[in-house]
Formats: structure tokens, sequence, C-alpha cells
């Protein structure tokens, strides 16, 4: 009796569960707004944006160069070929960041793996890149930005490369 | 307990249908309500399942022999240890591991995937209902470990003694976690398919769960091996049993795939090909489970036969048609601009290595399925044992091997012949070397032979990468050798972990090659009398009976032989081999007597002794002596592979310090630009 | 009954301790290493089914390869000699070792021997199955199938690097790059993944 009672209380339970995303529909939307970016914390491997894909294959022509695998005839070879892929990337990369400038509401939805747009759009750790630039405050829940990388946790201002303390307001930069 | 197992079974199959159907359609229309409400199923799922498992362990432990899969598989004196394992001893109770440990990994893709690539979630949350629901349906409808019988024994029927052994307390959860992991990458492939979004960020998604499954199947076949080894006593450890050809299967597929990946990641080609490795090794593994489950082909797994066969075959012809169909409609998506730099390359060889890791599935796949295939044919039922396998198989996993040398040698993209002499140099010397000092020694087996001058030459590569990637680094960063080499591996682990996992393939192919040397005698001896082995190491060996002596265990009358070893008159020590008569609580014997292998081990080789048995109710017993050279480095070959694995697999990310100098960079960069 | 049997073995012990000071006596029953005819064991019927003794045909090295390619009927799916010498409670394997014996002493060679099961018991019988006919495809198959896919591989290879640049003409530098770009790929690669 007292199985039977904990089976339909479990079961009452899991129909609870499984029905109140329906019923009460979050603010939240889909997760969709991010595909192709590597986040922080996750494995730079993870990253197969066409600049990190041409960067990485730099590295390993001039890794098999040194080890001795490719000649010098064939190093200059995929070295010239993979420069302008790289330099193409690149390019590719600097113009969706001016294009994102200039229309930012389409940044949010198809957000381009670019690592300089990522930093120059502080994330919400809720609502994802600002649209602006410059923000401080998320505009849609008013949480400060200053966990975006690169930027000061206490004060937002951009710091300098391995700065451990914020030149503008002093604080530690967390390690 | 079992009215709430049983309850707790249905409401699983109902949250796997509701999540299964909300899953998909909220995937196709977008709907983030009925998206969270299928991952909200999946833990639930888990939950209800977690809670069944609970009941049945409730009922083991409590020795509720009215439930008959209680009954069926422990009894009173079963030591804890596998009334424990009693869970996943028999079918029933393997079903229900199977769909909990299913829901679990379906619980932690939700929680753990990458947040952009959240897109595919609900579709995986979709297949890890559908499949799990099909588990619990079998349960609930063909074989439910809840069952009750009319009435209560006294004692239950006790575990197989066979699967009295540690080896199977960790050897089938291991190879479940392999078989089961294998269903995420499954899932999100088909999530990739059914979402159109398959530019290679699927790829990504899947990768570590592939390892993470290739892992735990790597670990559950060497344990496997083991356990037939310490357990079986028939002195060998692979037999091309179906069973475990099943779990050899979607091994080697998913080695083909780990390999292959690296090319779409670098080039973006062979979409179709790794999507097409995905679906295949997780259709593999659902036929693993049927072959083991259902007894269609003759095994000495068959511990478990009945109607549970036509449902998986069902779910595995279903699963087919309509992954395969979803993949066929999706084709023209998955079309990439396929371009290579140069034959010779290392990209060509990982294309060969696929082509040798997906033809020798074949060949055990189709050798598994040749008895079937000539019964349907030609009407006349065919034995296909061992003598075949070795036959197909040796060859092409020697040049297998062969190809885990070669390949690291020649660099991506393009190679030419100046640079490859200079790389093939030291390791074909060093390969050619070991043939020749065996040829000295006498060794006259051609296969082993081969096998342990190619593993020569496939050790020296592994340690020319190593070396001469240091020097670089060394150069490079002027770092001392030490630093150099621990940053490389840590800078590349994904690379230097697989040299590792090659170091443990060499190593135990040249412990496979051991096996030709095995040598074996039977013999009769009264307490006092000696018998003699020569070992292929040229060592006699004089093993003497020193008498029997009966006692009784836990749950089991031993009778114990013990034999004092000498090694060319020098004394080794004593081996101790059993028969043991199980019993159940009330002193009822409840198997065939079986046998306990007294084993010594060391690097060189295996002493390995069986007590066949008494003649006529005296001391007088017969033995079989056997010698297993160098079986040792098959376990310590596995070891070495799965310690590969955690290295490529272990967590990268990059140094907070790092990743704030990118930012800093970049912020600089953007500043100069405006 | 159990506890009987120890006391009277326990009594036994103490009476065989006592005449054991009379070398004569210990020479017929005990059981001691080197020390005369093995004595019975307790309880005989633990230590599995009873066995005749080793004769030299069980290892004769010729039987036993004939006894490898044998499929045991006992439904073990090993071959007769492997389960004769693994599993030695099954009662089939030893029976089909004796007809295997019994043949090979009427002088009949491996093949004959071999034929000789094949007749009585169909082809089954063979651990890999004869190659002739539809077997041949289960030799052949495999290795066909990856001859094709090997060939196939080596044609798609030679598409994909059809049009692939010679080694050593390599494609000029790119014109447009300027200073300010090399460098910030410089940067770019000199962060990658450090």
């Amino acid at each position: 009796m007292i199985e039977l009672v904990i089976g339909v209380l479990l079961a009452a339970a899991a129909v609870w569960f499984v029905l109140q995303p329906i019923f009460r529909p979050a603010v939240e939307g889909r997760g969709t707004g991010d595909a192709g970016r590597v986040e922080d914390g996750e494995d730079p491997d993870d990253d197969l944006s066409p600049r990190a894909v041409a960067l990485r294959a730099l590295r390993e022509i001039e890794f098999d160069r040194a080890t001795g695998k490719l000649s010098d005839a064939d190093y200059d070879g995929l070295h010239r070929k993979y420069t302008a892929e790289a330099l193409a990337a690149l390019r590719a990369e600097t113009r969706d960041a001016g294009g994102e400038m200039r229309d930012a509401s389409t940044v949010a939805r198809s957000g381009a793996p670019h690592l300089a747009s990522r930093i120059s759009h502080p994330a919400c750790p809720t609502h994802g890149p600002r649209p602006e630039s410059d923000a401080v405050f998320c505009s849609e829940c008013g949480r400060r930005l200053a966990a975006a990388l690169g930027y000061c946790a206490r004060c937002g201002s951009a710091l300098e490369v391995e700065a451990r303390y914020c030149h503008a307001c002093g604080a530690r930069v967390a390690a | 307990m079992t009215l709430l197992g049983n309850l707790a079974l249905w409401v699983a199959l109902l949250l796997g249908v509701w999540g299964a159907i909300t899953g998909f359609v909220g995937g196709l229309y977008a709907r983030p309500d009925l998206e969270r409400s299928a991952r909200n199923a999946v833990f639930a799922m888990c939950g209800a399942l977690v809670l069944a498992v609970f009941t049945l362990e409730w009922a083991l432990f409590h020795h509720d022999f009215n439930v008959e899969y209680v009954a069926a598989y422990t009894s009173r004196n079963l030591p804890i240890f596998y009334t424990w394992s009693a869970l996943y001893a028999g079918q029933k109770g393997s079903l229900l591991f199977w769909a909990t440990v299913l829901s679990l990994f379906g619980s932690l893709a939700q929680l753990f995937t990458a947040r952009r690539h959240r897109v595919y979630l609900p579709f995986v949350a979709g297949v890890v209902c559908t499949v799990a629901a099909f588990f619990v349906t079998v349960m609930l409808f063909a074989a439910n470990p809840f069952g009750r019988l009319p009435y209560t024994p006294a004692d239950g029927s006790g575990l197989n003694p066979q699967l009295q052994n540690p080896g199977m307390v960790f050897h089938p959860p291991m190879l479940y976690l392999g078989y089961i992991s294998m269903t995420i990458p499954f899932a999100f492939a088909i999530a990739a398919l059914a979402s159109k979004q398959l530019d290679s960020d699927w790829l990504i998604a899947i990768r570590k769960w592939t390892l993470v499954s290739w892992l735990f199947l790597s670990i559950g076949l060497v344990l496997g091996m083991w356990w037939a080894y310490v357990e079986l006593g028939w002195g060998g450890y692979w037999a091309w049993d179906p069973v475990e050809n099943a779990a050899l299967l979607p091994w080697l597929t998913m080695t083909a795939f780990l390999h292959s990946v690296m090319i779409q990641e670098k080039r973006g080609m062979l979409k179709k090909w790794n999507l097409a490795l995905v679906i295949g090794s997780w259709l593999l593994s659902i036929m693993g489970t049927f072959i083991t489950r259902s007894g269609v082909i003759s095994s000495v797994h068959s511990f478990t036969e009945s109607p549970v066969g036509y449902y998986f075959a069902f779910f595995l012809l279903f699963a087919a048609v309509t992954s395969f169909t979803l993949y066929t409609r999706r084709l023209p998506l998955l079309t990439a601009e396929a371009r290579l730099e140069s034959m010779v390359s290392r990209e060509a060889g990982f294309l060969f290595n696929n082509l040798l890791l997906v033809g020798i599935a074949f060949s055990v796949l189709w050798g598994t399925l040749f008895p079937i295939l000539s019964e349907a044919i030609q009407g006349t039922k065919v034995t296909v044992g061992p003598p075949f396998f070795n036959q197909v198989n040796i060859p092409l996993g020697l040049a297998l091997l062969a190809l885990t040398g070669i390949g690291p040698l020649i660099a991506w993209r393009r190679a030419s012949l100046p640079n490859l002499q200079r790389q093939f140099a030291v390791p074909v010397t060093a390969g050619v070397f070991t043939g020749l000092v065996l040829l000295l020694l006498r060794m006259r087996d051609f296969y082993a032979l081969l096998a342990i001058a190619i593993g020569g030459f496939v050790l020296a590569t592994v340690i020319q990468e190593f070396a001469r990637g240091t020097r670089a680094r060394r150069r490079q960063y002027r770092e001392p050798a030490p630093l150099a080499l621990a940053h490389l591996v840590a800078r590349n682990r994904r690379r230097y972990g697989g040299y590792v996992v090659h170091t443990g393939i060499v190593v135990l192919f040249i412990a496979f090659a051991g096996m030709a040397f095995k040598t074996e005698t039977e013999a009769t001896l009264k307490p006092g009398e000696s018998a003699t082995v020569r070992s292929p190491y040229g060592w006699t060996y004089s093993f003497t009976h020193l008498g029997i002596s009966q006692y009784d265990q836990l749950n089991r009358l031993v009778t114990a032989a013990t034999i004092d070893v000498r090694r060319d008159g020098k004394r080794l020590g004593l081996l101790t081999t059993e028969k043991r008569q199980h019993v159940d609580a009330l002193g009822r014997p409840t198997f065939q007597p079986s046998t306990e292998v007294g084993i010594r081990s060391d690097p060189l080789e295996d002493l390995y002794v069986v007590l066949g048995g008494v003649v006529g109710g005296t001391e007088q017993a017969v033995f079989r002596f056997t010698i297993n050279p160098l079986v040792w480095w098959v376990w310590y070959g596995g070891m070495i592979v799965v310690l590969g694995g955690l290295i490529v697999m272990w967590p990268g990310g990059g140094s907070p310090a790092v990743k704030r100098a990118q930012a800093g960079y970049a912020v600089r960069l953007v500043g100069e630009e405006k | 009954m159990t506890s009987d049997c120890k006391r009277r073995e326990f009594f036994g012990l103490m009476v065989s301790s006592v005449l054991s000071l009379s070398p004569t006596v210990r020479q017929s029953v005990d059981s001691l290493p080197g020390s005369g005819p093995s004595g019975r064991l307790w309880d005989p019927s633990r230590a599995g089914r009873p066995l005749e003794p080793v004769v030299a045909a069980d290892n004769d090295a010729a039987i036993q390869a004939i006894e490898k390619r044998l499929h045991c009927t006992c439904g073990c799916g090993l071959d007769v000699y492997t389960c004769r010498t693994t599993d030695f409670t099954c009662t089939t394997s030893p029976a089909m070792h004796q007809h295997v014996v019994t043949l090979a002493q009427q002088g009949k060679s491996a093949q004959e021997i071999l034929d000789a099961f094949v007749r009585e018991s169909g082809v089954a019988i063979l651990m890999a199955p004869p190659k002739r006919g539809f077997n041949l495809a289960g030799y052949f198959t495999p290795s066909l199938v990856i001859l094709v896919a090997g060939v196939l591989l080596v044609l798609a290879l030679r598409r994909w690097t059809r049009g692939a640049p010679a080694p050593i003409p390599a494609p000029p530098p790119p014109p447009d790059a300027s200073p300010a770009e090399l460098e910030r790929l410089r940067h770019e690669l000199e962060q990658f993944q450090e």
C-alpha cells in the first residue's frame, strides 16, 4: 500500500516536473544565439572557426618542419597557402565586426565566431552578448558585465595584456 | 518493493514516450516550452529508472525469492559483492541497467553540453528517450525484472559460478557503459541531421563522448579478456566468440571515427563518412546487445536466451531504416569540397587506416554472420571458428599495426622523399633489427616474428616522435628537456596521448604474438609425482603434485590441489587449483562443478594449471599444465591504452592567464583599427 | 553427518600419528608425497566427474591438431580439444576424442578422420568451413571488399589531389597583405593555443 502511494506521488511529481515548462514558459529563449563560438574554459581545440583552423594549420606546418617531416620547399608552398587563408579569415572577421557594430541586432542572432567582436561586445551571463560595445551593465537585467574577458571585474575598464591589476581602479584581476 | 519498481518502469515508459515526442516536435518547430519539457523528461526518466534499480537491489539484498529474478540469480549464501552485481548477471537486470545508465548519460549530456551546441539538445533528448523507452518496453512486456513467482522458494538457485569472479563485477558494466555511451554521439548525429545544422559543430559536441565510449569499451574488452583467461580455464583470452566480436565491432568503427574526425576538423572533408561511422557504430553496439541477448548465434555467453531477441531485431531494423533514411535525405547538405595537397600525406594515411579498421570490422561481422548466411543460401549450417578469423584478420591486423607506425612519420598535407627517408630511417632500422635478432634466436613462427618486428618499428616511431618534438620545442622556446617534453604533451594532448595509445596497441600485439608459443600438456599425477614441461624460452618446469585437500567455503565445497613449481630445479613456489561445487544455503548443489585455475604470472610467461578432476575418487588427479608466454603484457598493454585515452581526454581550455592575454590582445587590435 | 566424519577423521589422525612411530604402518595408508598409493578423497563427488588417467594419445600433437579443427557438439562453441581440456564436466568432447583416437589407431590420416566426422555429422562439425563452393565467398569476400574499397579510395585520393599545386612552384604571397595585417597574423599565431 505504501509502495502504491509512493509510486503515485512520484508519478505525479514527474508529471508536474515535465509539464511545468509548458504551462509556465520561461522568459529565457533557446540557446541558439551563439553557435560556433568557443566559450570560456572550453578546449581551444574545439574552435573550428576558419580563423582557428587556418592558424592551427600554420602552427602544424611550422611544427612539421621543425621535426623534419616537411622539406623547406614544401614548407614555403604550404606556408604561403595557409597564410593567405588565415589572412582571408582574419579579414572576414574584421568585416563581420564592422558589420556587427553597424547592425547590432543581427549580431545577437548570427553570432559570428570572432574573438575581437566578442570582446567589443561584453556578454551578460544570462542574456548573451550585448549590442552596445561599451555596455557596462546589461540592458536587459541590469547585471554588471564585469565578467567579460579582458575587462576589470570592478570598474569594467579594458585591461592591458597580462595585467595583474586594473590600471584604472587598481583592483586585482582574478586569475 | 516490486510494485514500486513496476510503477517506476511504467512512469519511465510514459516519460520516455513523452520526451521522444516533445523532443522532436519541440526541436523541429522551435518550441522552447516543449524543448524544456523534453529535457525535464530525460531527468525525470533517469530518476524513475534509478528508483527501479534501487527497488531491484532492495529485493536482491532482502533475498525476496518470490521475485523470479532474485531466485534465478542469487542465493542466501552468495557473497554480498555478487549479490550486488547480480543486477546485471541476467538479461532482465541487464536491460534495466542499460536503460538506467542511458538515461543517466542522457541527463549528463543535457547538463554539460556547451551552450553553443544547445540547438541539438532537444533532438538528443528525443533520441535518448526513444531508445530508453524501447528498453523499458522490452522489460515491461517481455522480460520484467520485477516478475513474481507463484510460490516462494526456500533459496535461490545462485549465481553462475563463472560469473562469481571479480572480473565479472567490472567487465559487464564497463562494456555496457561503452555500448550505452555510444548512444549520445549517435543522438547528436541524428540531431545534426534532423536540425540540418550540419557544419562541423556537431563534431565537437560528440568527439568527447565518442572518446568516453571508446575508453569504456576498451576497458570492457580488456577486462573481458582477463575474465575469460582467469575464469573460463581454456588458457586463452580471445576465441572469436560472437559476443566478443560484437564488442570488438563498435570499437573498431569508433577507432576509425576518432582518426577520420581529424581530417574533418582540418579540412572540412568526410562529413558523410564520419556521420555514417557514428550511426554505424551505434547500430553495431545495439547489434552486440542483440547477439548477446538473443542467442541467435550460439556462443559461450548465451547465459540467457528469450523472446527478447525479436524485440531487438525489430528495434535494430527500425533504427537502421530510420537513421539511414534521414541520412540519405540529408546527403545533399553534406557535400563539402574535397581537396588534398598530396597523395603522400598524413591525411591519406588516415584514410587507409579507416579502410583497414572498417575492413577488419567488416570481416569480423562477415565471419560472425556467415553461419546464418550459409544456412539461408546453401542450406547447410557451418561453423566459423578461430581458424577462419585468424586466417583473415591476422594479416589485416598486422597491416594496421604497420600503419600505426607509418602514419605519424608522414607530415600533414604533403611529404617529399628526402624527408620521408629521414623520418623512416631509424624506425625501419629498428624494425629490421628486431626481426633479425628474433631470427637469430630461432623464432620460426612467421606471423609472431612479423608482429614483433613491426612492433619494434612502431615503438621506434613513437620514441622518435617524442624525441624530435621535444627537440623542436627546446630549440624554439629554449626550455630544458623535461619541461619541453611536459609542455609538448600538455599542449598537444590529442597527438601525444594518441601515441601512448599506439604504444599500448603495440604491447598488445606483441602479447598476442606470444600466444603462438603456447605449450601445454596433460598429466595424471599421484601425490609426489611430477610432470615436466619445457617452456618456449628453453627452461624446464617441473610441477609436483603435493596432494588434495577438501574444505567448505561460504557458498561452495572446494577440492583444492596444491602443486610445487620448480624452474630448472629452482623452487618458484606453490600453485593451487580448485574444483568448486557451488551449493545453496540448504547445502543443495546448484551448478556443475567449476574450475578455479592456478596462475603464476611474470612478464615473460604465465604458468596456468587446471585441475581436471580425480581418478577413481583418489588423490590421483588429472592436470593440464599450460605455459602462456607474454600474457602479462595483455593487461599492461590494455592499461597503457587506457592511460593514453585519458591523456587525450584530459580537459584542456588553456590557463586563465592565456585567455586574458588573448582577450587583451584582441582589445588592442580593435583599438588599432579604429 | 559432516561433524561425524570430521570426528572420525580426527580420531583416525590421532591413531595414525600414534602408529606412525612404527615405520611399517606409515607406508601403507598415508598420502604424503612419495609415500605410496594415493589415498581416497573424503568426498570424491565434489571433485567433479571421475576421470580416466591421461594416456599418451591425449597429449599427441597430431591428435590435438585434428581435434582443434573439430567443433564440439555439446553446445559450447569450442573445438573438441579446447572443450575437453577446459570444461572437464563435458562428456561429449571426451567421447569425440575417443572416436578420433580410435580412427587414428586404425591408421587413418588426419584428412580421412575429418572426412569421417563430416560424413557422420555434417560440415558444421568443422571449426572452419571447407574451402569450396559458397564457402569460398566466406573466405574471400572480406579481402575482396577491402581490395575494391582500397582501389576506390586511391581513385578518390587522386581526384582530391588533382589540381593541387606542384611541390616547388608555390602560389605567390597575397599581394595586398599590408605589414599591419601580417603583424596581426604573427601575433594571433603567437597567442594561438599557447
